[in-house]
């Protein structure tokens, strides 16, 4: 933001006195104090923070103590006045990012961070391979051809920082290549570190492009002192091993000799097929437009008026037309399909770095790499599967002494597997460690409050404990888990998703716990009703029952709150009609329906006029302006074309007694 | 109450050409409103409307539009004029404005629509100042067309979502 012409004004007034020889006077002093103490205050006030800055900074130097008498402080005036300019100048340039060079295409710039993205993805994953294998040529050549590119093109982009990191690294791996340097494991950390530093790089490249003035990644001298020095060292450098990682190198020996299973990540060469880039907003609209297209040709077909008109080759018309109808929504839904397995390989760095952290020796195993998922579902599993691999390496794995006292293998292993199942897909996160602890978990939870101590539970209701907000059995916190955050977390992103956990463990031998997810996202299987005039729908997943009441069914307690009594428990009632302000054909209960749904572990009943029909419908998003709107997740077209709006029934949980501010 | 015109500033030429173009024009009430021709997307009879709870009178609901979920809001009830029976000549006239996070499409209820006018730059003047009725801010200007007064409208600033949900009422 450029400054106003008086503090220029200023500026080069306190400039003019001392060319006119101010510095003389013996005033003087005391007058550039205040001189450049307006000059901070107007600053300040128009918040130029760098000419702020150096006003305070001069202020400070002037007034010290340190000059012995008004010449020392008179000789560094023009030193002053001159900073001062400049910063002036700052001031009124935009902040250039010296990294984004201007000029630069923005979509080149994107193009690269997401190129560099999936090049350094693939980098981590040959790099685990070397570590496991040394002699592993392939790996070694993928890897440096990854650096190479990325050091190619960050030139080219001008992204100097960018370039030298690459170059420091593809060098280290061309004199591996060379059998001029051993990659021990001191190496690997480097090259690891090296592509942690380049992600943090092109993170900030991407701040810059959406506006944000992110501050630079700080180049780390330590890391490019330990890439050079390992660029300058003999050959044969023996890594110093710490116990740790030698380990490491001999759980790769155990691995290779037991000839297991693929392991993450998917060392298959990477299949060359023929893909075009899409931008994904013309995918989100084509399964839209073929979502919809379901819909109108189901609305084409049970028309009344063309009912009368129905020859038998007509029919025969119409039939196709369903039919390609339903392949063209199948295939648009399948673009938004992606494998899982690229999310468990991720997840090979993460079992790697935190058993070296926790001195444990872990391997990870993964199964139905192939499996794949809507995309933006693999994206919203990612957090939640880093939290539950994080778990199991802290809390449920053992040390390797405390697994060899009890006879099980030293290395223990973590499983990744992905399966269908009945229309859903299963992800599985498994380990062989110590399983939970029912004892330890019920003790928390009574601590906690959240269970009385004559409840009984069921294995199963224990271990779902583990959900609840605030909980965590671990001894001590440690920086990674154990802050009772992770398992609230990761149901409420798997509830996002339409899924459910179910967990299984056993005492000493290990605990799963298993994701169901729904293939898609997109479409939903809705109950719709109807209050009034007005139509919702209820997400089917969460419908537990529907009856209608009878007169000894709801209760009214302290004559405002009403439950149902279902099946010998009593749960709340939410008339939606006086939720939503609508009115309903009848507001007795026994001309009405219950519909008794879950989340999150609670059940409660919805009051609805009618029951119209179960439709599978695609979910619209209404919006940013009903961001304020609750009870409501979103709108879907119906059979007949008008826009039924989806039921949020967290929210309306939630809030089942107050009333809206409308 | 037909504004009348106080003391007119002269509009600036810069000014004036930026406003020039081709305006749709529609009816509020009894005055005669224009919004940019580029930002109209579509016209439509009147249609069921969806009505969304929890949300201020102006806004009526959503609307399908072809398998789009556009929202609709009531412009005489935003601007406080009071409100009227829906008649046949009743419209929804749908938008495209930018929003925060990009274009996005929102349907206005007018009483009916009239005319696309082509507007130079001398045929646009400046608004003065004439109260609160409707505020200033949603006004790119006046023009005068055949002895007829429309009032231009920025209807991005008009159905900006701060504006939808801080607006109360603004009468």
């Amino acid at each position: 933001m450029s400054c106003s012409a008086d503090l220029r004004q200023n500026i080069e007034d306190l400039a003019l006195r001392l060319v006119m020889g101010g510095t003389e006077s013996a005033t003087a002093p005391a007058d550039w104090i205040s001189a450049i103490e307006a000059i901070r205050a107007k600053a300040a006030d128009e918040q130029a923070a760098v000419l702020t800055a150096t006003a305070e900074a001069a202020l400070e130097q002037v007034r010290g103590a340190s000059f012995q008498n008004d010449e020392g402080r008179r000789a560094v005036l023009p030193e002053i006045i001159t900073r001062l300019q400049q910063a002036l100048e700052g001031e009124t340039e935009p902040p250039r990012s010296a990294d984004l060079a201007l000029g630069q295409d923005p979509e080149l710039l994107a193009d690269f961070a997401l190129e560099s993205r999936e090049h350094l993805a693939a980098i981590e994953a040959q790099v685990l391979i070397l570590e496991r294998d040394p002699g592993n040529k392939e790996a070694l050549h993928a890897a440096f051809r990854g650096f190479h590119t990325i050091k190619g093109l960050a030139g080219f982009l001008e992204l100097w920082e960018v370039q030298r990191l690459a170059h420091e690294v593809e060098t280290v791996l061309d004199r591996a290549r060379n059998g001029e340097l051993a990659l021990g494991a001191a190496a690997i950390d480097v090259i690891l570190l090296s592509a942690d530093n380049l992600r943090r790089w092109l993170s900030h490249v991407e701040a810059g492009l959406r506006g944000e003035n992110s501050p630079p990644p700080i180049q780390d001298q330590a890391l490019l002192d330990r890439i050079q020095s390992l660029n300058g060292a003999p050959p044969e450098t023996k890594p110093a091993a710490g116990l740790a990682t030698l380990a490491c190198q001999v759980e790769v020996a155990d691995r290779g000799a037991d000839g297991g299973p693929a392991a993450a990540p998917p060392s298959t060469p990477r299949r060359e097929t023929m893909a075009v880039k899409v931008d994904t907003t013309k995918l989100d609209f084509l399964v839209d437009m073929a979502g919809e297209m379901v819909i109108a040709e189901s609305l084409v077909r049970h028309d009344r008026e063309l009912a009368g008109l129905k020859t038998p080759q007509l029919q025969r018309k119409l039939a196709q037309l369903t039919r390609i109808t339903a392949e063209l929504q199948r295939t648009a839904m399948s673009l938004r399909l992606v494998p899982i397995g690229p999310l468990f390989g991720r997840m090979a760095r993460l079992v790697r770095d935190l058993s070296r952290q926790f001195g444990k020796r872990v391997g990870l195993e993964t199964s139905g790499n192939e499996i794949e998922l809507d995309r933006t579902i693999v994206e919203e599993l990612a957090d939640p599967l880093m939290h539950m691999v994080r778990n199991s390496l802290d809390h449920g794995i053992e040390t390797p002494q405390e697994r060899e006292r009890q006879g099980k293998p030293a290395v223990a292993h973590v499983y990744l597997k992905a399966h269908h199942q009945s229309g859903q897909v299963v992800v599985e996160v498994a380990d062989d460690g110590r399983g939970l602890d029912r004892e330890k978990i019920r003790a928390k939870a009574i601590e906690r409050g959240l269970i009385s101590e004559d409840r009984i539970l069921s294995d199963n209701e224990t271990y779902n404990l583990i959900f609840e907000p605030g909980f965590s059995t671990a001894q001590k916190v440690s920086n990674v888990s154990g802050r009772g955050v992770g398992m609230d977390v990761v149901r409420r992103h798997v509830e996002k998703l339409r899924g459910r956990i179910e967990i299984r463990s056993s005492r000493g031998d290990g605990s799963s716990f298993f994701l169901k997810l729904p293939l898609t996202l997109a479409i939903i299987d809705g109950l719709v009703v109807g209050v009034g005039v007005e139509r919702y729908i209820v997400p089917l997943f969460t419908v537990r029952e529907m009856f209608r009441p009878r007169a000894d069914t709801i209760w009214t307690v302290q004559n405002r709150v009403e439950m149902a009594l279902v099946r010998g428990t009593l749960l709340p009632v939410l008339r939606l009609y006086r939720k939503f302000r609508v009115s309903p054909k009848s507001e007795d209960p026994l001309e009405s329906i219950l519909i008794v749904a879950e989340v999150e572990g609670q059940r409660f009943c919805l009051l609805v006029d009618e029951l119209i029909g179960k439709q599978e419908v695609v979910i619209k998003s209404l919006g940013e302006t009903f961001n304020t709107v609750t009870g409501v997740s979103g709108g879907a077209i119906l059979g007949d074309g008008r826009v039924g709006l989806i039921l949020d029934l967290d929210r309306l949980f939630k809030e089942r007694n107050s009333e809206s501010d409308y | 109450m037909p504004p009348t015109m106080l003391s007119a500033k002269e509009a600036t030429p810069a000014q004036a050409d930026g406003r020039a173009g081709k305006y749709l024009t529609f009816q509020l009430a009894n005055e005669e409103f224009g919004i940019r021709v580029l930002k109209v997307r579509e016209i439509m009879g009147l249609q069921e409307i969806t009505a969304v709870p929890q949300t201020p009178a102006h806004i009526k609901g959503v609307i399908n539009l072809r398998g789009k979920v556009v929202p609709v809001i009531d412009l005489r009830l935003k601007f406080g004029i009071p409100a009227a029976e829906y008649t046949q000549r009743t419209c929804i006239i749908v938008t495209q404005v930018q929003a925060e996070s990009g274009a996005v499409l929102m349907g206005i209820v007018v009483d009916g629509v009239s005319e696309v006018v082509n507007l130079t730059g001398s045929e646009i003047e400046d608004t003065p100042d004439f109260g609160e009725q409707i505020a200033g801010r949603y006004l790119l200007g006046m023009a005068k067309v055949k002895g007829k007064v429309k009032i231009l409208l920025d209807i991005d600033k008009v159905l900006s979502t701060q504006e939808i949900h801080h607006l109360g009422s603004l009468a």
